[in-house]
């Protein structure tokens, strides 16, 4: 960008200077069109300067991360669920968390959300044997996975969160392993009945 | 610190069986927890078997807490700014089915009234004449009505200091009364920590033994949360006993089960309460790692 600039400093001064011939300075690619003769044509290009990125392919299946596992002072892949009935006291306990972990310096592999579960809850009517639909509760879920946790930051961030979980809300810690990564996908039933035919 | 002891023990003799134990112990599967307490503890023979007994006697408290129950009360500025945000809220959301509903069995009613009324304009459920939405909004009133909450504050049990169930809203600490060099006083549960055994398991000895049988609690790691250095009075101070050091181990309480024979008094008491209880030197350094949230 320095060279362009300068580039153009010197294209103003020789124009200062009355020469006839101005003389568009080289740019970096030569692809660009330059039919627009004022010295600062183009000077806020910046897509150029940026590195060059793989193209994405767009069947990128996605792959599961690298599940890290325990050393001698630091727990591994940890999943920190947080589940209840109100949604905004769960997400915002779930961010509360997530800060939590940023300014502790804990790295946070992923934040994901479970599926809503949705409880039925039936009563017996008063007069007669029917059950009725009392009410439809909904418990959701969120996840905090943090990638590794040093054992002796774990007392200090254990304390603070469980001071500060809020009424209604369970919290659970668990290590991460593949089945709880494969139960998020929908199972495919006829895929799964073709790779059967094939196996036999 | 960990790594320079092993290195440390690994350098001197006999690290062959140290590293098979070590092996053996990670192999097996074990959390990593439990093997670096194992790891601790051999270390520790090693260190009090290769040089000689130190001056200090070393012992390990637990301090056992009772988290909050419910949340503590709001401030008024917060009172205040939690009303406006639900005011806010009110007048930006938009009505609910139930409340759709009301308003169309209102209509309904009204053009139910008027005199040219034809049903078979009606185009809807025909069970709506039976259970009016303002019937079910009724039932639940009253069923709302009926429903006592357990009260929040209740000045009774907040007297009592020996009930876990005092001030719901704080976390509360606990304080046993011990002999300590003739003298009776309030402290943290602790006990003199013995060959063989981890700082941690110390501190569970203590918990059990001091506090009744009662209590079940989680110890939140094997690293200790603080430390008190006390040196004894030159008079009594010789060459073998210069003092002691107290390592204190956090520990969350499970359940609020009563013990059923407590062997010594006991309190619960919370951040504020402290002052009142502990002496000066200890309360400052106990003050350090009991936060304030």
């Amino acid at each position: 960008m320095n060279r362009a600039v300068r580039k153009v400093l010197n294209q103003a001064l020789t124009s200062c200077r009355a020469t006839p011939c101005i003389q568009h300075p080289v740019w970096a690619s030569v692809s660009q069109r330059q039919y627009k003769s004022m010295p600062t044509h183009g000077i806020g290009r910046w897509r150029h300067l940026l590195p060059k990125e793989a193209p994405k392919k767009k069947k990128d299946r996605h792959q599961m991360k690298q599940i890290m596992s325990a050393t001698e002072t630091a727990y591994g892949t940890l999943n920190v669920k947080v589940s209840g009935f109100d949604m905004t006291v769960v997400e915002h306990y779930s961010q509360y968390i997530h800060n939590l972990c940023n300014r502790f310096g804990i790295k946070v592999a992923e934040c994901y959300a479970l599926p809503t579960k949705s409880t039925e809850v039936m009563l017996m009517q008063e007069q007669g044997t029917k059950m009725y639909v009392d009410s439809i509760l909904k418990t959701h879920e969120r996840v905090v996975q943090l990638s590794s946790l040093n054992a002796a930051l774990c007392p200090v961030f254990m304390e603070v969160i469980l001071k500060n979980q809020p009424e209604g809300v369970q919290l659970s810690m668990k290590e991460h392993t593949e089945a709880d990564y494969h139960a998020r996908f929908k199972a495919r039933p006829e895929l799964e009945g073709l790779m059967a035919q094939i196996g036999q | 610190m960990q790594q320079k002891k092993m290195s440390a023990s690994c350098g001197r003799m006999a690290s062959r069986g140290l590293v098979r134990f070590v092996s053996r112990v990670s192999s097996s599967g074990l959390r990593p927890l439990s093997s670096t307490s194992v790891c601790r503890a051999t270390l520790q023979n090693k260190h009090v078997t290769d040089k000689a007994t130190s001056p200090w006697t070393l012992m390990a408290a637990v301090c056992l807490q009772r988290l909050p129950v419910i949340s503590s009360d709001l401030s008024p500025i917060e009172q205040q700014f939690k009303h406006m945000l639900s005011q806010m809220e009110l007048e930006k959301s938009m009505l609910s089915d139930h409340e759709l509903r009301l308003l169309e069995d209102k209509e309904r009613m009204s053009r139910k009234q008027a005199n040219d009324y034809d049903s078979d304009d009606e185009d809807g459920r025909g069970d709506q004449d039976i259970v009016l939405t303002q019937d079910l909004e009724d039932s639940w009133e009253q069923k709302f009505k009926s429903f006592q909450p357990a009260p929040r504050v209740r000045a009774d049990v907040d007297e009592n200091l020996t009930s876990p169930e005092r001030c719901l809203a704080d976390s509360l600490l606990l304080l046993v009364e011990q002999q300590v060099g003739g003298q009776k006083m309030w402290l943290l549960p602790q006990t003199q920590w013995q060959e063989g055994e981890t700082l941690r398991q110390t501190a569970e000895r203590a918990l059990s033994s001091l506090s009744g049988a009662g209590f079940k609690a989680t110890f939140l790691g094997n690293a200790p949360c603080g430390v008190y250095k006390y040196k004894l009075p030159k008079a009594i101070r010789t060459e073998s006993s210069v003092g002691t050091k107290v390592f204190f181990f956090k520990a969350i309480l499970s359940d609020s089960s009563r013990p059923a024979a407590p062997t010594s008094p006991f309190l619960w008491v919370t951040k504020g309460e402290l002052q009142r209880y502990l002496k000066p030197a200890y309360m400052a350094k106990v003050d350090r790692f009991i936060p304030q949230v």
